[in-house]
């Protein structure tokens, strides 16, 4: 009997960020797909990576200080007038 | 949405800012400093040893960048090139404060799974690792449920118990949408570190919105 070539799910957890950066060599991304279309699993684990990207980009990010805004727009008016 | 969707409107609005900035234009000075302070001073801060000198030169980046608007050409994003700045900087600045910490040493060393073993079936099983029980779905969570402040807390609080690279790599890619070329050379890592960093970085936080959702 030919040995199937497959991952695991803990492999799948493993792959989960590079297969969403397009960084996984061609044969070991369609392993993870098939994996995926056959296991709810993994498909719903790969879901819920999608969403924490989704959601860390929501996530606001430290404002600029007034002092250093202050600074910093001083310094682009005499950037300016020279 | 896809990148070939978004690059050229960005590349349009970048050039429009470009000539405002040129111009004199304050507000759109204003608008690239608040869009780009935070990445530069995380960035920073891997490069020097306290937050008042990553501030320092923050703004020792920005007067860079102003004497040199008028020699940019455009080859590279605003972004690449305002950070390569900054890394030239910090890298100058932390080399005479002799507390840079190479990189390679905070690299996390050996395996750190993304899931805790013990919820994969074991080597004898039939079907070694393989979910023992399957993590829930969060494709009926209301919309509302990911946006509202509580998970935004649950995610912020993830994000700053990381470790710094980590945290740095995460705020780049997935807040601030910078490319990983954009990331290997603020942070003068490899691109498979890089991949690392932000795989770890991302395995957190969602284990900690598993324990937000699921409980």
């Amino acid at each position: 009997m030919a040995e199937h070539e497959h991952i695991s799910c803990q492999e799948v957890v493993e792959l989960v960020n590079d297969y969403l950066d397009k960084g996984l060599e061609p044969e070991t991304a369609s392993l993870f797909e098939q994996h995926v279309n056959f296991c709810d699993g993994c498909d719903w684990y790969l879901d819920q990576m999608r969403t924490t990207i989704s959601t860390v980009g929501r996530v606001t990010e430290e404002e600029v200080p007034p002092e250093m805004r202050d600074k910093l727009m001083t310094a682009f008016r005499e950037w300016k007038r020279s | 949405m896809s990148e070939a969707e978004v690059q050229p409107s960005a590349a349009a609005e970048e050039q429009e800012l470009l000539e405002r900035l040129r111009a004199g234009d304050e507000r759109a000075f204003e608008t690239l400093v608040e869009r780009h302070y935070p990445t530069m001073l995380a960035v920073a801060r891997h490069y020097v040893s306290s937050r008042a000198v990553a501030e320092e030169v923050v703004q020792d980046a920005w007067l860079g960048v102003l004497n040199g608007l008028d020699r940019f050409e455009g080859r590279s994003s605003l972004r690449t090139w305002i950070l390569r700045i900054l890394v030239n900087r910090a890298k100058t600045r932390g080399a005479r404060d002799a507390r840079t910490v190479p990189f390679a040493s905070i690299m996390p060393q050996g395996e750190e799974a993304a899931v805790e073993p013990e919820r994969f079936r074991g080597p004898d099983d039939p079907f070694p690792g393989h979910w023992r029980a399957y993590p829930g779905t969060w494709q009926r969570l209301p919309e509302e449920a990911l946006a509202d402040r509580e998970t935004l807390e649950v995610v912020l609080t993830a994000i700053h118990r990381l470790p710094p690279p980590q945290r740095i790599v995460i705020t780049m890619r997935d807040i601030q949408g910078c490319e990983a070329e954009e990331v290997c050379a603020a942070l003068d890592v490899s691109e498979g570190n890089q991949r690392v960093l932000l795989h770890r970085a991302r395995s957190k936080v969602r284990s900690a919105l598993e324990r937000h959702f699921d409980g």
